[in-house]
């Protein structure tokens, strides 16, 4: 394949810590403080499918995260696991970002690296989970895209087998490079890096860009360039009229089943 | 014909049969154009010239159909689709488009939004029309995390307003005989750069649950009857279908297909029995459509109960066998 | 001071974490039931790098030291306390080989056993008494290019599947240390014992009657066996057994404060009871003093003390963290009621485990005679 692997990872809160988020309702955004970070867990299938991919292929894998500082964890998380080196999109500006600025300065990082010639990414995160920013990436990058796939095959240099997923049953799609692919859980387990990895992935490089380095412009990323906007917080109301049943569990389920039966429902 | 006020919706469909999720958008549509002043709703169809589909389009609401009917059109190709449905919007400008949750949808969806350098807004429960700083426009809520907190997202600049929804949220609703107008369009193909090679189709899986009418939902609390073979025996009593919640399926009692939620699926059954389920806003979005809720829950304080028609609390252990017994007792009698 | 883990260390254990979660978590109580040794998922650590963590790349080791080892013994013993338990003596061994062999010795074995593809034991406590070394009746004779050893060990970890073993035998009335391979003549191993803990690890005896074994095969000098084998158990046996019991102590707690905080009485969570809150702050703080003074001694060794400069520090933190180990886990019992003896609720495993720690490596009185014999010196 004529061309580099960029894997694309976010930081997300750890999953057993999203109870305990909560959203700042003045400004809309999250309040992530004292809750430990990971990478968004199918982002780490997102790099083992390329560094599968780079054992065949032969080219680099390169991590690509926008983020906070905070956000170089993952990336050396990345590093650890097999990457070669990694592109940090790290600016005040980026802060804020609904998807389509999020895609638009990721595909600013893509395109400031030069010679991508397949961008993965994980299908969806676990923290707000829009599953949105793949496909917007491709349409800026001019790429065709695969979502929610299972399975990745290469095929000659220029393009690619996949297997994805839809509701009703499986689609094997033929891909041409260069192209974006979102991978779901199911394609692999992520390895664990080994001692000798982690040791190594000190030496490896982290470019830290700013909005500038990516060549975009400070007011189509973050919240200037969000068009979707946080309104208000509120509380999700379906209440219903219900009876609820008191007693010994054999008066409640009596009742219940009586009710049920009224009801015609059994 | 009244170009203002437009509100579009996608039509996703296979093998002629339209995907519900799409039908139910088109009454939620209506809604919502209503809300507006009473404008036109349209449904977006390629790839099919089949009858049946247009006729049902009408009947779920549509007021017209724009259609391309070149079947050479792949669903399965999202950037030829994501082409032809914005340049569409680009000549006749709607308000707001909407379009279903899924796979396939969801990258269209996406797609479009950067051709038409607007927002998107994923994975909507509720969708309302408000007005902000003397603007009417769309304000579409989506789940936040734990207990029932939910974010209400705005598109205030730009235009059309976009937003995808699961199947699920808006049942369809039939409307009284419709009539309205095909108007007939072409879409450009690009040249395609994904070639289709293979559609497998998974047989229909009798108990999945978005499709059942009855369904019962697992949720952590079953951990207390040490898994879940009672919970499948009432759901086999009940002729429904077994889902959960993401705590019961990562302890893998229940099998992800099954995952009911904003990660899952939506269900609208007629009869919903939660066992051990707390109530999290992310399962109960995509819940709230089913006809009768019972809840069986030991936490007096579950938000479960808030949305439940009955609701019985106690510990599974003691209820559920009981519950069985009666339940098999109704039938036996039949 | 820093009391930060550097980002390599932290990546560690997020790893060792997360491998416990995968490989242990799932299987701990079905392991624990059937009591064979684990040497599939043993394998499986050798590839990640961790038997060989404090063996220098050289030899086939990763040599991210004692820090490094001590987060992994604790993780891995937070989930199954017989893994980290493969640890302790496992590295013993090689620890010996490393820091007192020869290059053809260090050469012939380290590369094997980092990839535990060899299990090697450490043997010195015989039927007469462990804490006594005097009481080592095994002997090793010279005759020509050969030592001719017979005598019987006891207690010995990895024993019977063990492929070679470092003993300590009497030379005169000195002692050395050998290196004995599997299927020397005369070497035998014995059936293992049934222990009530740390299941997973089989425990033996070595016999050696009239075995022959080439002098090439001396460990160390002749007469100094006891520094060859005591350097080992102290900065590797040592250190390993507490990082063991600090882990079984962390996997206990935890599991009671889960308990405490989802069982409900009178209404509400126990945990809101005085005197269940009172028991969970003993463990926390037990266990906060056990994990720094482990810690500690593990920096220091990192910092290249010798075993016996780095002594006190050791003997602190096998015997404070042997100490609390069994009793965060008995607290941990009582706060689960009667399902706390339940074998299912994975409790009664960890009091199981943290009672074969006081004697291992050297029993509790033992460091107390070490640390007094420091104290009034
Ligand atoms: C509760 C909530 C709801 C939201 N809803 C919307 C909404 O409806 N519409 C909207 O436009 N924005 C929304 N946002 C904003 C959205 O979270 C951000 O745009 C975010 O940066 C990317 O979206 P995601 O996490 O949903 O990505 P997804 O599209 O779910 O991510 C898919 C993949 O894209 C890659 N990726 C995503 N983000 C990054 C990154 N920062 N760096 C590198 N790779 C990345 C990863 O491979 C990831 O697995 C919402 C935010 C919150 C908190
Ligand atoms: C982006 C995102 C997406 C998500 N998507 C989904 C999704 O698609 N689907 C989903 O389900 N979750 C989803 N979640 C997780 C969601 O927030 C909740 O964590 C989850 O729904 C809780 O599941 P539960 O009710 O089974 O477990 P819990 O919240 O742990 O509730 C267990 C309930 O069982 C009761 N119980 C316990 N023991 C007994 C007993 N003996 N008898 C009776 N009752 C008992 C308890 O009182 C409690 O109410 C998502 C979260 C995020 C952040
Ligand atoms: C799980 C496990 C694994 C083991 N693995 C190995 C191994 O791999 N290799 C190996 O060589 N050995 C091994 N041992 C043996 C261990 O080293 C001995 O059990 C230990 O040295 C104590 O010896 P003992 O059991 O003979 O007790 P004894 O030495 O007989 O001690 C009996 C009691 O007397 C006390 N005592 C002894 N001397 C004194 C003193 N001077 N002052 C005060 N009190 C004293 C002890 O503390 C103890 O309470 C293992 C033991 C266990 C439990």
């Amino acid at each position: 394949m004529p061309g580099d692997i960029a894997v694309c990872i976010k930081q997300v809160p750890h999953p057993d810590c999203l109870a305990k988020l909560s959203l700042d309702a003045a400004r809309g955004t999250v309040n992530r403080e004292g809750v430990p970070a990971v990478i968004n867990p199918v982002d780490r299938n997102a790099v083992e499918a390329s560094l599968r991919l780079r054992e065949k292929l032969r080219n680099r894998v390169i991590a690509l995260t926008m983020g906070p500082p905070a956000a170089r964890k993952a990336l050396e998380d990345a590093l650890a696991m097999g990457a070669d080196y990694a592109v940090h999109l790290c600016d005040r500006a980026f802060a804020g970002a609904d998807t389509l600025a999020t895609a638009r300065a990721l595909a600013g990082g893509i395109r400031s690296t030069g010679g991508i010639a397949l961008i993965i990414c994980g299908n969806t995160t676990i923290d707000s989970g829009t599953g949105q920013v793949a496909a917007q990436l491709a349409e800026m990058l001019d790429f065709p895209c695969v979502t929610d796939i299972e399975e990745i095959m290469p095929e000659d240099g220029a393009s690619l087998l996949v297997k994805r997923a839809w509701e009703q049953g499986d689609i094997r799609v033929r891909v041409r490079l260069p192209a974006v692919l979102a991978v779901n859980a199911k394609i692999n387990q992520p390895r664990l890096p080994n001692v000798l990895d982690i040791m190594a992935a000190r030496q490896k490089e982290i470019k830290e860009w700013c909005a500038a380095d990516a060549k975009v412009e400070a007011g189509c990323v973050g919240l200037a360039g969000s068009p979707t906007q946080f309104w208000q917080a509120g509380e999700f109301h379906a209440r219903r009229q219900g009876e609820i049943l008191r007693g010994s569990p054999d008066e409640m389920v009596a009742a219940a089943v009586d009710k049920l039966k009224k009801l015609e429902l059994i | 014909m009244k170009n203002t006020h437009q509100v579009w919706v996608w039509i996703e469909h296979h093998k002629d049969v339209i995907n519900v999720g799409s039908l139910g958008l088109l009454g939620k549509a209506r809604e919502l154009a209503q809300q507006l002043g009473g404008g036109n709703v349209a449904a977006v169809l390629a790839g099919t010239d089949s009858p049946q589909i247009t006729e049902e389009l009408f009947s779920y609401g549509a007021d017209d159909i724009y259609l391309a009917d070149d079947k050479s059109i792949s669903l399965f190709d999202s950037e030829s689709c994501a082409g032809f449905v914005a340049g569409l919007a680009r000549e006749h400008k709607p308000e707001i488009m909407l379009w279903g949750a899924t796979s396939l949808g969801k990258e269209i969806a996406a797609r479009a939004a950067v051709k038409l350098d607007t927002g998107l807004t994923a994975h909507c429960i509720a969708l309302d029309i408000v007005e902000i700083d003397n603007v009417t426009q769309l304000a579409a809520s989506v789940s936040g995390w734990g207990g029932n907190a939910i974010i209400r997202i705005i598109c205030p600049q730009k235009r059309p307003q976009m937003a995808t929804v699961k199947a699920g949220i808006f049942p369809p609703a039939r409307f009284e005989k419709r009539q309205g107008g095909i108007i007939r369009v072409k879409a450009a193909q690009s040249p395609a750069r994904i070639e289709v090679i293979e559609v497998i189709t998974a047989p229909e899986r009798a108990d999945a649950p978005e499709q059942a009418e009855v369904v019962v939902a697992g949720g952590w609390g079953m951990s207390s009857l040490g898994g879940l073979e009672q919970a499948a025996e009432l759901a086999k009593l009940l002729g429904g279908s077994l889902g959960g919640t993401r705590p019961s399926v990562d302890a893998g009692w229940i099998s992800h297909d099954k995952m009911i939620g904003q990660s899952g699926v939506s269900i609208s059954p007629r009869l919903l029995i939660t066992l051990g389920v707390s109530g999290a806003a992310q399962f109960t979005s995509t819940v709230q459509s089913s006809k009768f809720i019972m809840a069986i829950d030991k936490n007096p304080d579950a938000p479960i109960f808030e949305m439940a028609d009955l609701g019985i609390i106690g510990d599974l252990p003691e209820i559920l066998p009981r519950l069985i017994e009666k339940i098999k007792a109704v039938k036996d009698k039949k | 001071m820093d009391f930060n883990l550097t980002r390599e260390q932290e990546m560690l254990r997020d790893m060792v974490r997360e491998f416990a979660q995968r490989e242990l978590a799932p299987k701990a109580l079905a392991l624990d039931a059937k009591g064979e040794f684990i040497h599939d998922i043993i394998k499986k650590t050798a590839e990640l790098g961790l038997v060989g963590i404090i063996t220098s790349k050289e030899f086939g080791g990763t040599g991210m030291g004692h820090l490094a080892r001590m987060l992994m013994i604790e993780e891995l013993s937070r989930i199954y306390a017989s893994l980290g338990f493969f640890f302790q003596t496992g590295q013993i061994g090689m620890y010996a080989i490393e820091n007192f062999g020869t290059p053809e010795q260090k050469q012939k074995y380290l590369p094997a056993l980092c990839k535990a593809d060899k299990i090697i034991s450490t043997a010195l406590t015989e039927a007469g008494g462990g804490s006594d070394p005097s009481a080592i009746q095994t002997t090793a004779e010279l005759k020509g290019d050969e030592y001719i050893i017979n005598g019987r060990k006891v207690m010995i970890s990895e024993a019977p599947v063990c492929d070679l073993a470092i003993i300590v035998a009497k030379t005169g009335d000195k002692f050395s240390a050998f290196i004995v391979e599997k299927g020397t003549p005369g070497f035998t191993t014995s059936g293992k014992e049934n222990y009530v803990g740390l299941r997973s690890l089989p425990v033996g005896d070595l016999v050696f009657t009239n075995c022959k074994v080439p002098k090439a095969n001396l460990l160390g000098q002749e007469g100094k066996g006891l520094a060859v084998a005591i350097g080992g158990i102290s900065a590797v046996g040592r250190t390993g057994v507490a990082g063991v019991a600090l882990g079984t102590a962390e996997g206990a707690y935890a599991a009671a404060v889960k308990y405490a905080k989802e069982r409900k009485l009178y209404g509400k969570p126990i945990a809101e009871l005085q005197a269940i809150q009172y028991m969970l702050v003993d463990c926390n703080m037990e266990i906060e003093t056990a994990r720094w003074l482990c810690y500690k001694a593990a920096v220091l060794l990192d910092q290249g003390k010798s075993p016996r400069d780095a002594g006190d520090d050791i003997t602190r933190c096998k015997l404070y963290s042997c100490d609390i180990a069994s009793k965060v886990a008995l607290r941990a019992i009582q706060i689960m009621g009667g399902y706390g003896t339940i074998p299912q609720y994975e409790i009664t495993r960890r009091l199981n485990d943290s009672i074969e720690l006081f004697t291992a490596a050297g029993t509790q009185e033992i460091m107390k005679n070490t640390l007094a014999r420091s104290i009034i010196a």
